[in-house]
């Protein structure tokens, strides 16, 4: 009985340290911008920018985290008085994502099933300069470019990682749909 | 002055035996805001959409036909809903292609205007079609050419022609473009 309990004890303490020391991935809410996804490490918010020829300039909401060398970003914009316009500013910023860039996938997007569907579009890029491999999902909905972006940098290598799919594929705009327990987020406040 | 009458006749012979095509003539819509060119004997027509998300639409069909290949203007109006747009869009494009063959998948972008241009080929050998969408001023405009196994010649510059002629801004319009009728009598 005791061999048994020491052999079990020892196999565990043996599966734990050859383990890679990654975060476990949490899911995040804003209920406010009306989305939710799922991500390692400690996600944090910040205040960028951006800007396109139809966009114009704009000041973004991102959340960002990074585990394992792998960059996972979520950039909200509000486009409240231009909602009409949201599928050309929604093709602005997929075209802005692969221009210039090797294009590895680029296909429909679909959140939520039925009416309450959600188009957008999902592209794989291999960045310049070998500078990573990067997964993108884009959403226009209820007045806002929401982009979900995943980045396997030179550092972690594996550009087959299944991580980026599992993050731009946890993305929900139906709240009630998310995790129970998800971490709230709360929203920057824009100048 | 012999060799000028054999030259004539010729001419007329390679003209009697060139494939009959109709002129592309070019055709404007100003209450609609686009235009486009297109071979054949233009025919309006009504017909319908439905979509998941856009529900039961009536659409607005400008059809044509020439030489076994099938051009067409569809307006879709969304305006009740075009705060929706990006995703109306997507669906249109996502149902065009659904269970088909796909070809190519690719932007369009026209005049300050992104869309997407599909080509695919129609199931049960009925054909290929290459179609462009966009969203503008709440209705989706797609231009659709289908290659009918009659002609069968699917990798004709035809389609590309037909849907890479949409403009949006008027003024690139040609100058003898016709005005299109609002509605189907």
């Amino acid at each position: 009985m005791r061999r048994w309990m020491l052999a079990a004890l020892a196999g565990s303490a043996l599966t734990m340290a050859a383990m890679p020391a990654q975060a476990a991935w949490k899911s995040y809410i804003n209920r406010e911008l009306g989305f939710s996804f799922m991500a390692p490490g400690e996600v944090k918010a910040s205040v960028g920018t951006y800007r396109g020829n139809i966009a114009g300039p704009r000041q973004t909401i991102v959340y960002r985290s990074v585990e394992d060398n792998i960059e996972y970003k979520v950039t909200v914009m509000s486009f409240i008085q231009a909602q009409a316009e949201g599928a050309n500013i929604l093709g602005e910023r997929e075209y802005m994502f692969q221009d210039g860039k090797k294009v590895l996938v680029d296909t429909f997007a679909r959140v939520e099933p039925g009416k309450d569907s959600v188009y957008g579009r999902k592209i794989v890029v291999d960045l310049p300069d070998k500078k990573g491999r990067s997964t993108g999902a884009f959403y226009f909905t209820r007045g806002k470019l929401i982009s979900l972006e995943a980045t396997v940098l030179p550092a972690n290598g594996d550009f087959a990682s299944p991580d980026p799919g599992r993050f731009i594929d946890s993305i929900v705009f139906v709240l009630s749909r998310t995790e129970p327990g998800a971490v709230e987020l709360k929203t920057p406040k824009l100048e | 002055m012999r060799l000028t009458a054999l030259a004539a006749l010729v001419v007329t012979f390679a003209a009697t035996t060139a494939p009959a095509t109709a002129a592309w003539r070019g055709y404007i819509s100003h209450p609609l805001g686009f235009a486009f060119a297109a071979p054949g004997e233009l025919k309006v027509e009504n017909g319908t959409y439905r979509g998941a998300v856009a529900g039961a639409r009536d659409t607005l069909v400008y059809r044509f036909v020439d030489d076994d290949i099938e051009y067409k203007a569809v307006v879709i109006d969304m305006s009740d809903k075009a705060n929706d747009a990006a995703t109306l869009l997507g669906e249109a494009e996502y149902n065009f292609q659904e269970g088909k063959k796909v070809l190519m998948d690719t932007f369009g972008r026209v005049d300050r205007q992104y869309g997407r241009k599909l080509t695919i080929d129609l199931p049960n050998n009925a054909g290929r079609a290459t179609a462009a969408f966009y969203f503008i001023n709440g209705r989706i405009i797609s231009l659709q050419a289908t290659v009918l196994p009659a002609n069968g010649d699917y990798n004709t510059p035809e389609m590309g022609r037909f849907v890479d002629s949409i403009t949006f801004f008027t003024v690139r319009a040609e100058d003898d473009a016709i005005e299109l009728p609002v509605r189907s009598k």
